[in-house]
């Protein structure tokens, strides 16, 4: 187009110009957005950001932001949903070969490395390698050929085949049912093979994943710094721009600065509990996780040796009034030992474990002409007794029996239960992943029972427990369980089940989306974070 | 003076290998299994084998205690088990955040406590005087874990005028100084006042006043210079004991320094960090002795190190 007359051209210009400098004045003024960062905090400085070389929970959750797992959890539910899959696996009629196919473009970190079946491969035989230092070889142990690759006699997982870029298979050497719920937990990660070999011994400290974060910055027992994934595959998240852990290992300064604003979360001391509920100025998320706390003894060790003393404990320890007078409350009374909820487990309110009836305690010790019971339980770790011991102390005295508290080192009471050696102990189990497989095979099964000092071997809840394990049926499934339990908890009182906690965290109000998951691992991909009021 | 010094330097080495065997001994009647503490409750009997045999654990002690030595003196000191990184790079990362703390505070306490120490010899029996002993009898009593509380209660959450932990900024460093330096300026300042009060007795004191010099010289440029000497050794001791990591303060505060990285490798078992942490400090504490060994003949010429 051509302007002919001069003034009009002139008119043209000038308005270009004016328009141009509006454009740019208005880009100018444009205030930048401030990064969204979410503040939290730990007491100690994880180590590693390996999850396969880590298995606490704050690694856990670091875990969850920094990389994918091939299944995942639907939100706050037990129930499996894809990750890295583009629908979840088929499973074999004999319920041993798993097909699984990966979504496709899934891109590391790093923005060009895509993620392939031989990535899953490699982590899988990554965790397993003996010369490795993979803690949770039991993730991938039903697998065939995996036991042979722990104990150095294969150097490839024989059950891995590779069909192609996106698709693999899975053999087990034995049906498995809760296999899919393995590989759901943050320590079945999924690691980038070239990356995390490039990486070598610093992969602990430079950790590249597909996680809606990457890592930005990794100060040791400072702080822990992340950042957006700009090439998250799910598209729209994190909604964050980045979080920052810091490490603060005394927990009155944590909350003080929580107080304070500078941080958005935090778990609430016992003996603060009361004072930051009701204080109205945060947001209170409470979630029932899958724990149990449990008194439990040792088969051999006297006097638990006798299963009148054990039902006699179970029936003098007043579980409502500890959660009453110690947890303010902050608990349910547990009736069996696998957390109701676990698809298997007794529902709520319902299963094996005795009621409080110290007359029947009582009785059943007369009538066994059991008199003057000494009895010893050891507390793992700590400074003074716990109250919950100092409790169980009193209430077994009601009957009879003098029990004695020895407070044992953390190290040595671990190196102790190895062994077999704990007398009896007041503890608790979180779950791994929510199948009653994870309590009752890890407490009663007599391959692993010496490893928890509960020295327990029942024919008949062998069985069970295995028939269980290759079952894929669920309703067949949980009276195999439930059946098992009733044995364990009921007829030979192995296992005193105290209590399920609640688990409650503070947050500023103006951060929102926190997803508290059951399995005690949180996670921050769907928060949002409005400004501050001033 | 340097024959001195290269004496003293080698005799630090069987003190070295003294507290080294202690620390190894010590270590291995303990008990807690490091690799099981490690590896967690999961974890496999065959892998917890395997690691064991990786670190060396399954050969006789002695055999560790030599391979240890031996590499100790090329100046390697293993691998912390927790953090996977040699133990001589953490222990390099938390010393220099130490000895920032260390010397912020031991600024704070010198200050105060010369400041409070004269002032309050030179106003014997005043109301000064009375007040500021008695505050610095507090500052020797009161728990240092409550001191600090009360500190971030204070200042960081109700006044906000300062930051309630982190070490970074000068900032942050003001209450980790003040509640670990406030300590030590109480017994500096009793340490100083009384004595001054000895020195300012004496026969040459008396004389400079005779000669009518003014106050503040007597007291600035002859007594406080002979006065000084017993301070110098306790502030000297002091420095040593902060510069091998304060515990609590480095907890509290959230400061990654060496007496945190102590308590780390303590309660993980951490035996290689533990070891090398315990054997840097043991060396920390024997330089600055000699230091201050060193600085008396420095500070008063009667003294002269043979």
């Amino acid at each position: 187009m051509r302007i002919r007359h001069p003034l009009l051209a002139v008119v043209v210009l000038s308005l270009a110009v004016v328009l141009v400098a509006v454009g740019c004045a208005r880009k100018v003024q444009e205030p930048a957005r401030e990064p969204v960062i979410l503040h939290d905090w730990f007491t100690d400085d994880p180590g590693t950001l390996d999850v396969q070389q880590d298995t606490t929970l704050a690694v856990y959750g670091l875990a969850r932001e920094l990389f994918n797992t091939l299944v995942r959890y639907k939100g706050e539910t037990l129930e499996l949903e894809p990750e890295l899959l583009e629908s979840m696996p088929t499973i074999s009629a004999d319920g041993k070969v798993y097909t699984f196919k990966l979504k496709q473009g899934i891109l590391c970190h790093d923005g060009k490395t895509e993620l392939t079946s031989k990535d899953v491969k490699f982590t899988f035989e990554r965790m397993l390698d003996p010369n490795g230092k993979g803690l949770s070889t039991w993730l991938y142990e039903p697998i065939l050929g995996a036991k042979d690759m722990v104990e150095g006699k294969a150097a490839e997982l024989k059950g891995f085949k590779i069909i192609n870029d996106y698709e693999f298979e899975i053999t087990l050497e034995k049906p498995y049912a809760p296999f899919l719920h393995n590989l759901a937990v943050p320590s079945a990660s999924i690691y980038p093979a070239e990356l995390c070999k490039a990486a070598g011994e610093e992969w602990g400290r430079k950790p590249v994943g597909t996680g809606p974060f990457k890592l930005k910055e990794y100060t040791p027992s400072t702080s822990i710094v992340l950042e957006k994934n700009p090439y998250y595959f799910e598209k729209g998240l994190p909604y964050l721009d980045g979080i920052e852990y810091r490490i603060v290992p005394d927990e009155a300064t944590g909350l003080m600065e929580f107080e304070k604003g500078t941080f958005d979360v935090t778990s609430i001391p016992t003996n603060e509990f009361e004072r930051i509920t009701k204080s109205g100025q945060y947001t209170i998320l409470e979630s029932t996780p899958l724990n149990t706390y449990y008194f439990v003894f040792n088969m051999k060790e006297k006097p638990y040796t006798d299963v009148r003393v054990r039902k006699a404990i179970a029936m003098a320890i007043d579980k409502q009034k500890i959660i009453d007078s110690i947890l303010g409350g902050r608990a349910t009374v547990a009736k069996a030992f696998v957390t109701p909820g676990i698809p298997g487990a007794y529902p709520a309110g319902q299963g094996p474990a005795y009621d409080y009836n110290p007359a029947e305690a009582k009785k059943i010790l007369e009538e066994a002409g059991l008199k003057k019971i000494k009895a010893v339980t050891w507390q793992r770790g700590g400074t003074q007794v716990a109250d919950t011991n100092i409790a169980i102390q009193a209430m077994l005295k009601e009957i009879g029996i003098d029990l004695e508290v020895q407070i044992i080192d953390r190290a040595a009471f671990g190196e102790a239960r190895a062994q077999g050696k704990v007398p009896a102990n007041y503890g608790n189990w979180w779950a791994d992943i929510p199948d009653p497989d994870n309590y009752l095979y890890t407490y009663f099964h007599p391959s692993q029972s010496r490893y928890m000092s509960t020295n327990y071997d029942n024919p008949r809840v062998t069985a069970l427990l295995d028939e269980a394990r290759i079952t894929t049926d669920p309703a067949r499934r949980a009276q195999l369980y439930q059946e098992a339990e009733k044995i364990i908890v009921g007829d030979d009182a192995a296992i005193v089940p105290l209590f399920h906690k609640k688990d409650y965290l503070a947050v500023q109000k103006n951060v929102k989306g926190i997803i508290m998951h059951p399995t005690g691992v949180n996670s921050y991909k769907m928060v949002q974070k409005e400004p501050a009021p001033k | 003076m340097l024959v001195y010094s290269v004496r003293r330097l080698l005799l630090a080495i069987p003190v070295l290998l003294g507290i080294s065997v202690i620390t190894f001994i010590l270590m291995n009647v303990v008990p807690g299994d490091p690799v099981l503490n490690m590896l967690g409750k999961r974890a496999d009997p065959v892998v917890v084998e395997k690691v064991r045999a990786q670190l060396g654990l399954n050969d006789p002690l002695y055999v560790q205690f030599f391979r240890f030595v031996a590499n100790a003196a090329r100046g390697d000191l293993g691998e912390s088990y927790r953090f996977r990184q040699p133990v001589t790079r953490l222990i390099l990362t938390s010393f220099p955040v130490t000895v920032k703390v260390s010397i912020s505070a031991m600024l704070v306490a010198i200050a105060i406590g010369l400041t409070v120490g004269i002032v309050s010899a030179v106003k014997q029996y005043s109301v000064i005087d009375h007040g500021s002993m008695i505050l610095a009898l507090s500052g020797i009593s009161a728990p240092i874990f409550w001191v600090a509380l009360v500190a971030q209660y204070v200042f960081g959450l109700r006044l906000g005028i300062l930051p309630i932990s982190g070490y970074a900024t000068w900032k942050e460093m003001v209450l980790p100084a003040l509640v670990l330096g406030s300590r030590f300026a109480a017994s500096i300042a009793r340490l100083t006042r009384s004595s001054l009060l000895e020195v300012i007795r004496q026969d040459y004191v008396r004389t400079a006043r005779a000669k009518g010099l003014a106050e503040r010289v007597v007291i600035f440029k002859h007594a406080l210079k002979n006065a000084l000497i017993p301070v110098i050794t306790v502030v000297g001791l002091q420095i040593g004991g902060l510069l091998t990591g304060s515990i609590l303060t480095e907890t509290i505060f959230g400061i990654p320094g060496l007496g945190r990285l102590a308590v780390t490798a303590l309660n993980n078992r951490d035996f290689p960090l533990l070891q090398g942490t315990v054997l840097f400090t043991a060396f920390v504490y024997i330089m600055s002795n000699l230091a201050v060994d060193l600085s008396y003949a420095y500070v008063d010429p009667r003294i002269r190190l043979r």
